[in-house]
């Protein structure tokens, strides 16, 4: 126990030190930021007709988020496409810097097990991850009132927030195999490049009806609040985890470690 | 006698690659062990394998008594390490740097880190970022973090590397108090033959991954080629003279003969007594002998040259 808490403490001075956590931030910022600006340019159709073709965006976006239970759906699809972005992005720096700066090989012949290592770094990673989010979740509930949605009961509010928490759950899930990927491409180049892909691949089985066994569709499709996930969905979002961890912790112990 | 470091025909093979082939090393406790080979010839490989940080194809690594295995911990408690380039995080200062490598050896006290700073000339650099440290200091550091947990074994790669002469100097003589005084052991690879000499009880020379000999200090003595290299105004008469008196010499570039018979370099005097009564006096006599680099390349070249 006094092991994973100086991991801890190691891990956390490492991640609040560097300028990442600063950027992810301002990103967290900016997105909930740019989706009440959307909502609040359509319903000015003095402000939509100066934004040209970002006012078709607007429309869509204020089309899908008319009240305050679509507008927490809508966060919760930001948290699980920008948010998972994100979070790969913690994921990568953490794993994948030891590697880039050639840190690792100080961790590896010491008396503290790996598996202490790599799990304060996944702890690290998901309260980063966490704290993003409330982020997202404060500026998207202070953006809500200042563009006077309707519809702002306690009840719907307090659904909205659980939705966001369980698709931070979900994001936290699928994108635990690029911790993996950040170590065993020893940087962060390939797994932020990956993260994009997925991004890209999402959409594509997602339109093609294949998003409830997608794991990486699935955050999307939770925050989309339509209840169309099966138990299998919320099961291969689990295994995937499951394996990103065990992926990780044994490439950790078995692989050669040559950097 | 307590071994440090033991392997047994330990081999490590990448495809067709053999990095390390069936080396057996003993070092034995409280000696300073130097590792020399030339870039490629298998020494950072043979170090990560007695650190687990690669598996041997073949073989077996035993440091302070213990297996290297992927699950035993317990030697790393006693082992200061250092390899290749060190590394810092660039964002944390020299102390914070120190700290994380404390919290990875648990049980070392928090008085530790400024002992070490001041140990090894950090103070001044103490709360300074790493990133924009100096490339002997991040040495220093490096040194700092191997040493950090008094450990009983240090393992290190080119810890001259980046120093200045000054510097150099320092981390010898701390290197060999910590082994006079502590009975600490030293196992380093070095491409600094001249300070290996003056550092190393026992030295070992690792050629395309095999051990090509190992020795200590007193067989390098013998091993060392040694000449009189002698000058004269005339040093073809010189070579004359010296013939008849059984003295068979080569003439080298310079106007200068070399002899290698025992007994000419062991008394010189005699020497230039037959040269003076021949009338050829000399105007230099030399007794030039082999240094580890000389005799390291001598080896080498013998067993296959460089790579």
């Amino acid at each position: 126990m006094k092991n994973i808490q100086d991991m801890l403490w190691v891990e956390w001075r490492k991640a609040v030190s560097s300028k990442i956590p600063l950027w992810t931030a301002i990103c967290s910022i900016f997105m909930p930021l740019a989706i009440a600006f959307l909502i609040f340019a359509a319903r000015n159709p003095e402000i939509s007709q100066k934004l040209g073709l970002i006012s078709v965006k607007a429309n869509l976006v204020a089309y899908s988020s008319t009240n305050w239970s679509s507008y927490l759906g809508l966060t919760g699809m930001i948290i699980a496409a920008g948010g998972f972005f994100l979070f790969v992005l913690a994921v990568s720096w953490i794993f994948g810097r030891e590697f880039a700066d050639g840190t690792v090989k100080d961790m590896l012949a010491v008396p503290v097990q790996r598996s202490s290592i790599l799990l304060a770094k996944l702890i690290v990673a998901a309260i980063w991850f966490i704290l993003l989010t409330i982020v997202i979740l404060i500026v998207s509930l202070i953006m809500g009132a200042v563009i006077n949605l309707p519809g702002g009961s306690f009840d719907t509010i307090l659904q909205g927030i659980f939705l966001v928490l369980i698709t931070d759950c979900l994001v936290i899930a699928v994108s635990l195999p690029f911790a993996l990927v950040a170590s065993a491409g020893r940087g962060y180049i390939l797994p932020l490049g990956l993260a994009v892909l997925t991004l890209i691949l999402t959409n594509v089985v997602a339109i093609a009806g294949w998003g409830n066994y997608f794991p990486w569709a699935i955050p999307g499709i939770f925050a989309q609040g339509k209840n169309t996930l099966t138990a299998v969905s919320y099961l291969i979002a689990f295994v995937t985890g499951l394996a990103g961890m065990a992926g990780t912790y044994f490439w950790w112990k078995y692989a050669d470690q040559n950097r | 006698m307590n071994l440090a470091i033991e392997t047994n025909l330990i081999s490590k093979r990448y495809r067709d690659v053999t990095a390390v082939d069936d080396l057996s090393l003993r070092v034995a406790e409280g000696e300073i062990y130097a590792f020399l080979g030339l870039n490629g010839a298998g020494k950072t490989t043979t170090i990560r394998m007695l650190l687990g940080m690669i598996k041997p194809t073949h073989g077996m690594a035993t440091v302070l008594g213990k297996h290297v295995e992927l699950c035993n911990r317990e030697p790393w408690a006693k082992v200061g390490y250092m390899v290749e380039t060190p590394h810092a995080y660039p964002e944390l200062t020299v102390r914070e740097n120190l700290e994380v490598s404390r919290r990875l050896h648990p049980g070392i006290a928090p008085q530790a880190v400024s002992h070490m700073i001041e140990q090894l000339g950090l103070a001044e650099y103490a709360d300074r970022r790493a990133g924009v440290l100096s490339l002997g200091n991040v040495q220093r550091l490096g040194l700092a973090k191997a040493l950090l947990h008094d450990p009983h074994l240090i393992i290190l790669d080119e810890p001259a590397n980046g120093l200045d002469p000054a510097g150099i100097v320092e981390i010898r003589e701390l290197l060999l108090g910590l082994v006079r005084h502590q009975g600490v052991t030293v196992f380093m690879s070095s491409h600094i033959l001249a300070e290996v000499s003056r550092l190393a009880n026992r030295i070992g020379i690792i050629h395309q991954g095999r051990l090509i000999q190992e020795m200590d200090v007193a067989e390098l003595e013998q091993n060392r080629r040694r000449r009189l290299l002698v000058r004269a105004r005339n040093v073809e008469i010189a070579s004359q003279v010296l013939s008849a008196a059984g003295f068979i010499g080569e003439l080298l570039p310079g106007e200068t003969l070399e002899l290698n018979q025992l007994d000419a370099i062991l008394q010189p005097d005699d020497i230039a007594r037959i040269l003076v009564e021949a009338g050829t006096p000399p105007t230099q006599l030399l007794v030039d002998e082999e240094d580890l680099e000389q005799y390291f390349l001598r080896l080498v070249g013998a067993n296959g040259g460089s790579k």
